[in-house]
């Protein structure tokens, strides 16, 4: 659990980070979303102290972080940057098994757990664990950085950028296997982007940052649905909001059951997102998809007026609420 | 190759030590077999220089290497042609043309080193091979070269000259790591220190080497004379002390500044990371800063042992001896031979020192990189 209370960070005159507060709940995956110089990566370093902040509260595990030892407080908390920071001068398996050898694991413990790191990145142990950084890509070297953050287990995970500087190919697999990832692991995340993509498809909490300042936090569908500041819905996309709220809505929450009438040609899983539905209705010309489980039987039934419908019912109830 | 080895003359004989010799051609001193071998061996190697391959410039590299075996060998034919037995005193020079295919056999190893992409390991090995081969020639066959006899008249004497130079040069570069590394260290935390530090360094090392052993004379002298304990010690206005002090003098900048610039240069964010891991402050440095470094500050201690050893050899002006004293022996005496023996060592122990430390970076740098 991290809780930051009226935090600020001030460097002589100017003032990074303006008096936040913000409260990541244990297993949740918080974004910080801004421009560059928005003082994101400045609060995020403020947690695992690498900078000290000026004044507010900053409790991890309902401590103060300056209670805490500097050295042992970062060695139980992951950090991934976006130039990944590995050591040249060692291999994978010794960047990997950095942590575990600072906090004194048996070297048959730490060979194991770097072993099952790399298996988890989908690093082949035989094939990489003797590389050094300079011979990996950049999507590998950057799974080694986030496997060694992980190699302590640390509860806490921080990432700065860290697939930033890979192209959107890798990027996007990487984001994948990362949101899989934390389905399983469930690490309390503090993860910093200027993307605002990136967050939506990645975080349980969005916190929108400028000029040191938080804009507005809530779930990502709360921030589509209810931009409160013309800053935040020109990051969300103005026009494209709409379809960048659909992506965020299943298929399975929106259908009907199989009515009378005769089933629709086109079928979508329904675990898909609304909007692939709206693509696929686009492509197919239809205004009707039939709904169909794993085993590719009709469980259901999609139509455009449905969802138009309630996308405005939705907007009504969370007014209402 | 070919015009240095028939027009100039590659050996030369003296009746005895002072007189200048009598120059030979290729023909006298090697014969028309000899001289025919050696017109072959390098219109060979132009030859295959017309068309470049990779197998061409291996046979290159063969025939180099075969060349060069080949050399203490025309010395020994000619040796035995030139020189009368019933002359005992008289002596084998070695000639301008000689010195020249040496050095171009020399340069085109080197470009085919480059050319090909071979390792150091590789180079050394020949380069190796052949020295070795030189040594066993100069010390079972060619008792009649003048370099040789330079040597058995003195033998005890050189190997004295050689164990004070390298004691010389080991002291005063092993003093400046250890002081390059502190005061580097020292610098990176105060940056006052640094500007005034570089300025002093870059000041000593605009003093002439031979203006700084005298403008040491005086003070020592005057400090051996009025503190006994440390005339006790040895120190005196000429000798060791002052020498050290020169060549330690000497030696800092290149070693400071390598040093410093080497722990600079490591990137920040490999730090912050190590920082973010929860690595204390000396962990850091022992484990991240000072290993990354080691390539450039190694490259550091071969610049100043490399100049150390040229250094030294003048260091033998003011009686601290080592190789130089051959040096300045020789010119003294207008033996040329005799300078040969103080300088050619000079020149091999520094060809030694400069490939072993460059292998040790190579071998340092994280994966070959």
């Amino acid at each position: 659990m991290i809780e930051l209370s009226h935090v600020s960070k001030r460097f002589g005159e100017d003032t990074a980070v303006d008096d936040i507060s913000l409260h990541v709940a244990k297993g949740k995956f918080c974004a910080l979303v801004g421009s560059s110089g928005c003082g994101k990566s400045t609060t995020l370093r403020m947690i695992n102290r690498l900078i000290a902040h000026s004044s507010g509260d900053i409790i991890l595990d309902g401590q103060l972080v300056e209670q805490y030892n500097p050295v042992k407080l970062r060695r139980r908390i992951g950090y991934v940057i976006q130039s990944t920071g590995l050591f040249p001068h060692w291999t994978v398996a010794r960047n990997i098994g950095l942590v575990p050898r600072l906090l004194k694991w048996s070297s048959n413990d730490v060979t194991t757990r770097v072993n099952e790191l790399m298996h988890l990145l989908g690093l082949p142990v035989e094939e990489f664990a003797h590389k050094y950084p300079h011979q990996l890509s950049g999507g590998q070297a950057q799974r080694v950085g986030v496997a060694r953050a992980l190699a302590a287990d640390p509860d806490i995970l921080l990432m700065d950028e860290p697939f930033g500087a890979l192209d959107p190919i890798t990027r996007e697999k990487l984001q994948d296997e990362l949101a899989k990832l934390q389905a399983r692991l469930h690490k309390t995340v503090v993860f910093v982007t200027h993307d605002m993509d990136e967050a939506l498809k990645l975080a349980d909490h969005l916190v929108v940052m400028r000029e040191g300042r938080i804009v507005q936090q809530g779930t990502p569908l709360a921030l589509l649905q209810h931009p409160n500041d013309p800053f935040v819905e020109s990051l969300l996309g103005g026009l494209e909001r709409g379809l960048k709220q659909a992506a965020l809505t299943r298929v399975k929450d929106h259908m009907t059951s199989l009515g009378q009438s005769l089933p629709a040609q086109a079928r979508i899983p329904a675990d898909f997102s609304l909007r692939q539905a709206l693509s696929m209705m686009l492509r197919d010309h239809c205004d009707r998809l039939t709904v169909v489980d794993q085993q590719d039987m009709p469980i259901g039934e999609l139509s455009l007026r449905k969802i138009v419908k309630e996308a405005r019912v939705d907007k009504v109830s969370h007014r209402d609420a | 190759m070919l015009a240095a080895s028939w027009l100039l003359s590659p050996v030369s004989v003296a009746p005895n030590r002072i007189v200048a010799g009598e120059s030979y051609g290729l023909v006298a001193a090697i014969g028309w077999p000899g001289g025919l071998l050696v017109t072959l061996l390098f219109l060979a190697i132009g030859g295959l220089a017309i068309a470049p391959s990779r197998t061409h410039y291996y046979a290159q590299l063969g025939i180099v290497t075969l060349a060069l075996l080949l050399m203490p060998f025309g010395l020994m034919v000619a040796g035995h042609w030139l020189i009368a037995a019933d002359l005992p005193q008289a002596r084998l020079g070695i000639g301008a043309a000689y010195w020249t295919v040496l050095f171009l056999l020399m340069l085109c190893l080197v470009e085919l080193r480059l050319r090909l992409g071979l390792s150091r390991l590789w180079t050394t090995l020949l380069l190796g091979i052949v020295v070795g081969a030189w040594l066993v020639c100069a010390s079972q066959w060619l008792e009649n070269l003048a370099l040789v006899q330079e040597f058995q008249a003195r033998d005890q004497q050189f190997y004295r000259a050689l164990v004070q130079h390298i004691a010389l040069v080991s002291t005063a570069v092993s003093v400046s790591v250890v002081a390059g590394l502190i005061l580097a260290m020292l610098m990176r935390r105060y940056r006052r220190l640094q500007k005034v530090s570089f300025a002093l360094l870059n000041f000593l090392q605009t003093i002439p080497s031979l203006a700084l052993f005298g403008l040491l004379l005086a003070p020592l002298a005057w400090l051996a004379a009025n503190v006994p304990l440390l005339a006790e010690m040895g120190v005196s206005g000429i000798g060791t002390t002052p020498a050290l002090i020169a060549l330690i003098a000497y030696s800092l900048l290149p070693m400071v500044r390598n040093t410093y610039i080497a722990l600079e240069e490591v990137s920040p964010d490999t730090l912050e990371a190590a920082k973010a891991m929860g690595m204390r402050a000396s962990q850091r440095f022992w484990q991240v800063r000072f290993p990354l470094a080691l390539p450039i500050l190694l490259e550091g201690v071969r610049i100043t042992t490399v100049q150390a050893i040229g250094l030294t050899a003048v260091a033998a002006l003011i009686g601290a001896g080592g190789l130089g004293t051959f040096i300045f022996q020789g010119l003294g005496q207008a033996a040329m031979d005799m300078v040969l023996l103080g300088a050619l060592p000079i020149l091999v122990l520094a060809l030694i020192v400069d490939a072993s430390l460059g292998a040790l970076a190579d071998v340092l740098r994280p994966g070959g990189h």
